[in-house]
């Protein structure tokens, strides 16, 4: 597989800097992988604007040419809906790219941390949803 | 510079570790926008307290809760710590996070919150607090009555509750919750003895402070405090929120509620 470690690095280190996103419906840890980052580019097989967690999947290639679909959660449609989204902000046969972690134990699932659709456009996808306390 | 290569030498760490999968061309920084309950600003609206034509604060309005959201120690006192008793603990020990109320959709009472708005709507004789959170709402009779009779007590999700003003402080007194509740994903538990008193404060037009004394002789060995903020969130409506439609996660949520508690309780 053709990797680009300097990307993954800053993805890595974003992780140290940020933490993992905080989510709402389950902690992170008990489902993702905060040592685990991932990133890949595919196309938009599904998209499910669900509650509790909204959803895409996408066909990933691999360098053998083997296709293999991965399903990725990201925050809540209202979440989303409050950070710009529409239903069909990604639309099927979208070209993406998105970068998040890797869940523990579902195969080819992961949480989105990030996302450039089509157009390179950046995309918020899940939230850091704990705001510190207002002192 | 040196701090410099450590970190590096970190990531790089991190980055070796984690099985790679696919190709990549990818984003390296998040978008500006990474706010939770929505396009809430850093700086909630200015302006004078709101009141009532009885010149009582009016709390109506769209607010979200900071703090307190995965962990109600965020609530306390900077170097406070909960007063568990020993069978609190011992309880929370056996907990697996899948059996977290929340991730079955169940409702979050007092104390927990998550990072969706909640409305207050006040009548004359009830104020209801409105949660976009699992369609959650709560009941509180401000007509002047008191709790029932311990043996006509219903325990229930929310518990009964009754408000009153305290000067320009909205008091809301509740008890009979239903006792198999977490308070945050950590799992901090309670009993059915369990008594909260909320104090809503709002300070001015963004800002409402809400304070919340847990009495529950049964899980704590004294009373405690958990000091909140919302902020008003203009130009946003309560969505719906139907948890139940698509709840994927709960097949592979693994491990314990509480992975800390034994590094916290053994002093390591």
């Amino acid at each position: 597989m053709r990797i680009s470690n300097r990307r993954v690095i800053g993805w890595a280190c974003a992780a140290l800097v940020t933490g993992a996103p905080v989510l709402a419906h389950h902690s992170f840890a008990t489902q993702y992988d905060i040592n685990k980052p991932v990133e890949m580019r595919g196309t938009v097989t599904k998209v499910e604007w669900t509650n509790p967690h909204a959803r895409f999947y996408i066909d990933v290639k691999d360098e053998k040419g083997q296709v293999s679909n991965w399903n990725w959660e990201m925050a809540s449609p209202n979440v989303l809906t409050r950070n710009g989204w529409k239903p069909n902000t990604l639309k099927l046969g979208d070209e993406i790219t998105v970068g998040g972690y890797l869940a523990r134990t579902a195969p080819r699932m992961a949480i989105a941390g990030a996302i450039k659709d089509a157009s390179g456009r950046p995309l918020f996808a899940s939230a850091q949803a704990d705001l510190p306390p207002a002192k | 510079m040196r701090k410099h290569r450590a970190t590096f030498a970190i990531v790089a760490a991190v980055a070796v570790a984690a099985p790679l999968q696919a190709q990549i061309t990818v984003p390296t920084t998040r978008p500006p926008t990474t706010r939770a309950g929505g396009n809430i600003t850093a700086k909630p609206p200015e302006g004078p307290l709101p009141r009532q034509a009885s010149g009582r604060p009016d709390l109506t309005g769209l607010w979200l809760r900071r703090g307190g959201i995965g962990d109600i120690r965020q609530g306390l006192k900077p170097g406070e710590t909960l007063p568990l008793l020993p069978e609190t603990v011992a309880r929370m020990r056996k907990l697996m996070a899948n059996e977290d109320p929340q991730l079955h959709c169940l409702p979050l009472p007092t104390p927990r919150a998550n990072p969706y708005p909640f409305r207050m709507v006040e009548t004359p004789t009830h104020l209801f607090i409105l949660n976009e959170s699992m369609h959650g709402y709560r009941q509180v009779f401000m007509d002047g009555r008191g709790h029932p009779a311990p043996d006509e007590l219903l325990p229930s999700w929310h518990g009964h509750s009754i408000g009153r003003w305290e000067g320009d402080t909205l008091v809301v007194d509740t008890v009979g919750f239903h006792p198999s509740t977490w308070f945050d994903n950590y799992g901090h538990l309670h009993s059915e003895k369990l008594h909260t008193i909320e104090r809503f404060t709002r300070r001015n037009l963004g800002n409402l402070d809400i304070e919340i004394t847990i009495d529950d002789p049964g899980a704590y060995s004294r009373t405690f405090t958990l000091n909140f903020n919302a902020q008003l969130m203009t130009g946003n409506e309560l969505m719906e929120y139907i948890c139940e439609e698509n709840n994927q996660d709960l097949a592979y949520i693994e491990g314990l509620a509480a992975p800390g508690l034994e590094a916290e309780k053994s002093g390591k």
